[in-house]
């Protein structure tokens, strides 16, 4: 390739990267980030931010295939390039300063500071500078871990990955850690505002370890459970699960209260999550006006629970939960009735036309006697014991928790549904109508019926979730129900992977549990929900966590076969 | 070719063949030409409003909707060509008016905004429409071409996430609150036109829409480029063995749509004198539905789509819910809009002026 | 295996000389383009019967009649004696009709197996509640039918360890006969191949020749063809039926067909006869 057109290929490379850098400037992450220290006095969050672009962009262009020369030069021309462009934004924004405040309203005086090294007592010229040399030495170290053996590579990534995890985890560790009575643990991890420089260097070291060794101790499982038969593997997966749950189990009582409340959150989408996995990931029907039907499940509950509500019963949560999964249920097929000839997109606009049409209803002026307006219904009793119980092991259970253990046994119960109904005839006809929706019909399956029986599934599950939800507020107030959820919840499912059980869990944490963890992000959370949809679109759309139906397919195969050996060695050794 | 179709284009439905599903259908059907009548005719005799508060509300309607037909344009020409819908359109459309807000700002800083509105005012829609049309761009090159080949859902997602990022970052660029635009002088009072008041603001933004939709109309059907255009969404594959470089075509389908929804940015805002980064969603959602109800990936469809919609959300809240005396009908106007969304979609997905399975 | 399994016959019923399907006067007309005009047709039962016609004289609207994705606009269907003319498509699978189709229409992302599996649909009856529970036998309807599909995979010629293998992947003469093995899944009583030898070379094409035979001989199936290789529709079928512009203008053995003047002309045009 003449070097001519490669060069001009990382030049626009690093131009892509120099503008995410300014991006990530001007719309404020840096900034907001820049207040957590991930290493006292040396670097913040918001270095961090703009330390990854050019470290990408290096790592991605040595990546090409030419000599070792010829790749790290590739790289420095790229961060380069980055270098340059960012610097000249930054030396404009100088110049147009304070006035561009008014228009970028994020870039202030402080922030051209922060990013011009101000601190350390340098002009904008000299800081323009800086940031070039260092965007450049950034990518070149990308680059060169790019070039290093896998061993180093790997290495360097996992000590990094450790030492981020252990900075972003310490607004809570740190306080758990003294509520455990660990404070010399916490004094030696953590100084007043970040991690301490020697706890720091071990956590490099020990996340380098572990990064190396983990191809092998990976690679010697999966041969170890490839041998093992069937009987055992079995076994070994239902005591994995048992282990996984004991775990949920005592979470909260090793999180502390604001954890378990995060933990809560994330259950409610896990729920969600679930319910919309079968209608978009096993029946391949958009919907993203979901949110309808956790809006139902939690003002019916509230309606027939509530003492003060228009209907005034007060009943039991637990008597009225079947009644109003049942409506919930006629509701999804109400919905799904009308839309079933409909395709692809045009699903997805009705539901969400539905979704909004529910959404503006519920706080109308019009239906405020039943539906008590902006204001909603109130005075909801929680679900057990007036969210105080006990329970064994974990002893009394109060506040967050209260909500935790319910929502934890609901999630069982729907992942288990799913895994049932995923490797059933039905999963099979809704992945069949899902694939290829007129030859699913001439295969037999009449997709008017499992369209609808997906919507009720949905809708079922979903409405659980609203009822919980109901009893977990105590009330319920439209604000809860926007399109928002709707669209969080589709992001969950598709990041974690469309139909895959785990795929939802992961993603209920990562979307959910991370924005929460790190307040920072908060802000930016949509920002961020929006990329990753379209990241995982672009690169990856199965999902962090791919559909395992394969894999599962091809084990019971196997026992299945095994097991025919077995008859008919039987049947030779007896009586041919 | 048709055999290929595995939906029959032409059903033959015999009683046997009904089915609950038609039935709830039809009781639909029933039950809203039923429910439009009575209310309507419970109004007129119940609720005093006068011919001219009618009129007004008509007018507004008019301007509204020559809004959201802007808008419905870049809806339809992207789905004639791509078969998609670009759920982020809505907010090109906000892009637009948010960055004409600075340009409009800087043009009453200098006071050339009230002293040469004739030359101020187009310039600022032109702020407007560029803005746009560079998102719109950006857009399509770097989220929709990648997935051109792509089952249908997946670019639907990535609109959906395209929509949400567009938004946020415009929240954190500009910042999260209101932007009023400047006081136009020229805006201000109404002309009369044979005899009939019409608030000047009005009178500009349906003008400006006219004169844009003909220029489009135009484009559309005596250039080169508009021909090539209207060969890609017939068939992309023919097109492009024609010697049609799609991918270009592609791009100016999304820049004009762009510029439109721009310029509509900009209309907006005279009507509603702000703009706010969250303003995509609604008009956009709206104007989606304008042109589907006009017949989505046709032109004049959208076109009238954008004034019908406009009319009968100005005018239905009172006309159907006043005569109830329900309380503020208006905060039911959002309602009156998804509804006609929900109900084309569900018996007539081709629109009004489309036919059967055409495209 | 060279002798056929008996549980793998499809339609033991005898050769009574009553036929299988009878089509009268179909005609199907989309707005003004009529596709097929006042169709005759018969298919005696356990006979492999071929359809053929230049392009576009209205083969495959014929098939989709026959199947239930569209429906005449006048005439009648009639399987094993009933109307099918207004019914579902799912239904007339549940009858026993299954096909296959020109350009390959597996479903892709779902392994060989399931596609198979889910070809059983019909001839299985858990539901969903019973999948969630657990009741109702589903244990041993699901081993019965993924025995029966790796049956009939081994009978079409795909190796096993292909059976967690996502059909997308599959080399293109092994997805026409996946695509074959989940229209057999069915238990079906009338198979429908749409041009089942498109793009295979001469080797692979008498492969399916002699494969297509011996679904008749061996399952005692009722098939019928669309074909565009005249060696295959001679070599294999009994009855030929021509199609031109929506008519039927012959109808015979495959001899009588091959001296046909008419058919001769519809496809190489009024010198060819002249």
């Amino acid at each position: 390739m003449p070097r001519a057109f490669t060069m001009r290929a990382a030049i626009r490379s690093g131009l892509i990267a120099g503008v995410v850098m300014i991006y990530l400037v001007a719309v404020g992450i840096a900034s907001a980030f820049a207040k957590r220290e991930v290493v006292t006095g040396y670097l913040t969050l918001g270095h961090l931010m703009l330390v990854i672009p050019p470290l990408a962009i290096g790592y991605a262009m040595a990546g090409r295939p030419l000599p070792a020369y010829g790749r790290v030069t590739q790289a420095l021309v790229a961060g380069l390039a980055a270098g340059t462009l960012f610097a000249a934004a930054f030396l404009a924004a100088v110049a147009l300063s304070p006035g561009i405040r008014l228009v970028l309203n994020r870039v202030s005086t402080a922030l051209l500071d922060f990013v011009g090294f101000r601190n350390l007592g340098l002009e904008p010229a000299t800081g323009a500078l800086l940031n070039l040399g260092l965007a450049g030495a950034l990518a070149l170290i990308g680059g060169l871990v790019r070039i290093a053996p896998v061993a180093v590579r790997r290495a360097i990534v996992g000590g990094g990955s450790a030492l981020l995890v252990m900075s972003m985890v310490e607004p809570f560790l740190r306080p758990r850690l003294l509520q455990l009575s660990l404070s010399s643990v916490a004094q030696f991890i953590y100084t007043s505002h970040g991690l301490a420089t020697l706890s720091a260097a071990l956590i490099l070291a020990l996340g380098a370890v572990l990064a190396v060794s983990w191809p092998k101790v990976r690679s010697t499982a999966r041969s170890r459970l490839a041998a093992a038969d069937p009987g055992t593997r079995s076994t070994l997966r239902w005591a994995a699960i048992l282990v996984a749950i004991a775990f949920l189990y005592t979470l909260p009582t090793l999180s502390g209260s604001f954890l378990t409340q995060v933990l809560v959150l994330v259950g409610f989408y896990v729920l969600l999550g679930l319910g919309l996995n079968i209608v978009v990931g096993y029946a391949g029907l958009l919907d993203l006006g979901y949110v309808a039907f956790y809006a139902v499940g939690a003002y019916f509950t509230a309606l027939i629970t509530s003492p003060t509500s228009a209907l005034g019963w007060g009943l039991n949560f637990w008597i009225a939960l079947p009644i109003v999964v049942l409506l919930s249920a006629m509701v999804g097929l109400f919905i799904g009735a009308p839309v079933l000839r409909l395709r692809g997109d045009y699903l997805a606009i009705v539901t969400l036309g539905f979704g909004e049409i529910a959404r503006v209803l519920l706080g109308s002026d019009a239906l405020k006697p039943w539906l008590g307006g902006p204001n909603g219904i109130l005075s909801v009793p929680f679900m057990l014991g007036n969210g105080t119980y006990f329970l064994p092991i974990v002893g009394k259970v109060t506040g967050p928790a209260a909500t935790y253990f319910p929502l934890l046994g609901f999630c069982i119960l729907a992942a288990f549904i799913a895994y049932r109904l995923k490797y059933s005839r039905t999963g099979r006809a809704w992945n069949a109508m899902r694939e290829d929706e007129d030859v699913a019909q001439a295969t037999g399956i009449s997709t008017v019926n499992y369209k609808l029986l997906a919507f009720a599934m949905g809708a079922s599950v979903g409405c659980v979730g609203g009822a919980i939800y109901a009893t977990h507020l105590q009330g319920v107030v439209p604000g809860g129900f926007l399109l928002l959820v709707s669209i969080t919840v589709l992001a969950v499912v598709v990041l974690g992977g469309m139909g895959s059980i785990a795929g939802v869990i992961v993603g209920a944490f990562a979307l959910i549990g991370t924005p929460e963890l790190l307040r920072e992000f908060a802000e930016y959370k949509l920002l961020v929900y929006g990329a990753v949809l379209v990241a995982v679109m672009l690169l990856r759309p199965e999902g962090l966590i791919p559909d395992a139906s394969r894999r599962a397919e091809l084990e019971e195969a196997r026992e299945l076969e095994e097991g025919e050996l077995k008859v008919e060695y039987d049947e030779i050794s007896g009586d041919a | 070719m048709i055999g290929s179709l595995l939906e029959d284009p032409d059903p033959v439905r015999r009683p046997s063949n009904l089915s609950l599903v038609d039935v709830i259908l039809w009781a639909l059907r029933v039950a809203i030409v039923v429910g439009v009548a009575v209310s309507t005719f419970v109004t007129l005799s119940n609720t005093r409003l006068s011919g001219d508060q009618w009129r007004d509300l008509f007018i507004f309607g008019i301007s509204q909707g020559s809004v959201y037909a802007l808008i419905a344009l870049g809806y339809t020409l992207v789905y004639g060509v791509l078969l998609m819908i670009n759920f982020a359109h809505g907010d090109v459309f906000m892009f637009g008016g948010m960055t004409a807000f600075f340009a409009a700002d800087w043009l009453n800083d200098n006071g050339l905004l009230n002293t040469t509105p004739y030359i101020a005012v187009p310039v600022i829609l032109l702020v407007g429409a560029i803005s746009s049309m560079i998102v719109a761009l950006l857009l399509e090159r770097i989220a929709y071409r990648p997935l051109r080949r792509a089952p249908r859902l997946v670019p639907l997602i990535t609109a959906i996430g395209a929509s949400l990022f567009i938004s946020n970052s415009v929240r954190g660029l500009y910042g999260d609150g209101v932007k009023a635009y400047p006081r136009v002088d020229f805006f201000q009072g109404t002309f009369n036109i044979f005899g009939i008041p019409i608030l000047k603001s009005h009178a500009t933004v349906i003008v400006s829409a006219l004169v844009l939709m003909s220029a489009l109309y135009w484009f559309v059907e005596r250039t080169r480029t508009g021909r090539a255009m209207r060969a890609v969404s017939e068939d992309k594959d023919t097109a492009a063995l024609m010697g049609i470089d799609v991918d270009r075509i592609i791009s100016i389908t999304f820049a004009i749509g762009g510029m439109l929804a721009g310029a509509a940015g900009v209309l907006y805002a005279i009507v509603y004198n702000q703009v706010i980064w969250s303003m995509g969603f609604l008009p956009g959602i709206k104007a989606f539905t304008a042109a589907v109800l006009g017949g989505i990936g046709n032109i004049i469809g959208a076109m009238l789509g954008g004034l019908i919609l406009g009319v009968l959300e100005s005018l239905a809240p009172t006309l159907l819910l006043a005569g109830y005396h329900v309380p503020s009908p208006n905060q039911l106007r959002d309602v009156i809009a998804f509804s006609v969304l929900v109900l084309v979609l569900i018996f007539r997905p081709y629109g009004l002026f489309g036919r059967p399975e055409g495209k | 295996m060279t002798t056929t399994d008996p549980g793998l016959i499809m339609d033991p019923a005898p050769d009574d000389g009553r036929p299988l399907l009878v089509a009268t006067n179909v005609t199907k007309n989309f707005e003004g383009l009529v596709a097929n005009r006042e169709i005759d047709f018969e298919i005696p039962r356990h006979s492999i019967v071929a359809i053929i016609g230049p392009n576009g004289a209205g083969k495959t609207t014929f098939f989709n009649q026959l199947s239930g994705v569209y429906h005449p606009t006048s005439g009648t269907i009639e399987f094993e004696g009933i109307d099918i003319s207004a019914m579902a498509p799912h239904v007339v699978a549940g009858l026993g009709v299954a096909r296959t189709y020109q350009n390959i229409r597996l479903f892709q992302n779902m392994t060989v197996l399931n596609n198979v599996m889910v070809g059983r649909h019909v001839r299985m009856r858990g539901q969903w509640y019973q999948a969630i529970a657990g009741l109702g036998g589903i244990r041993q309807e699901e081993d019965a039918t993924r025995r029966r599909a790796f049956q009939l995979l081994e009978l079409v010629g795909i190796p096993r360890r292909s059976a967690a293998e996502l059909s997308k992947n599959l080399p293109y003469g092994d997805q026409r006969r996946l695509e074959i093995a989940r229209a057999l899944a069915s238990d079906p009583k009338l198979l429908l191949l749409d041009e089942p030898t498109a793009g295979m070379n001469p080797g692979e094409t008498r492969q399916m020749t002699d494969f297509i035979a011996r679904l008749r001989r061996e399952l005692r199936l009722t098939i019928l063809l669309i074909e565009h290789d005249m060696k295959v529709v001679m070599g294999v079928s009994e009855r030929i039926t021509v199609l031109d512009y929506g008519e039927k203008i012959a109808e015979g053995t495959p001899a009588e067909i091959r001296a046909n003047p008419r058919v001769i002309e519809a496809y190489l045009g009024k010198q060819a006869t002249a």
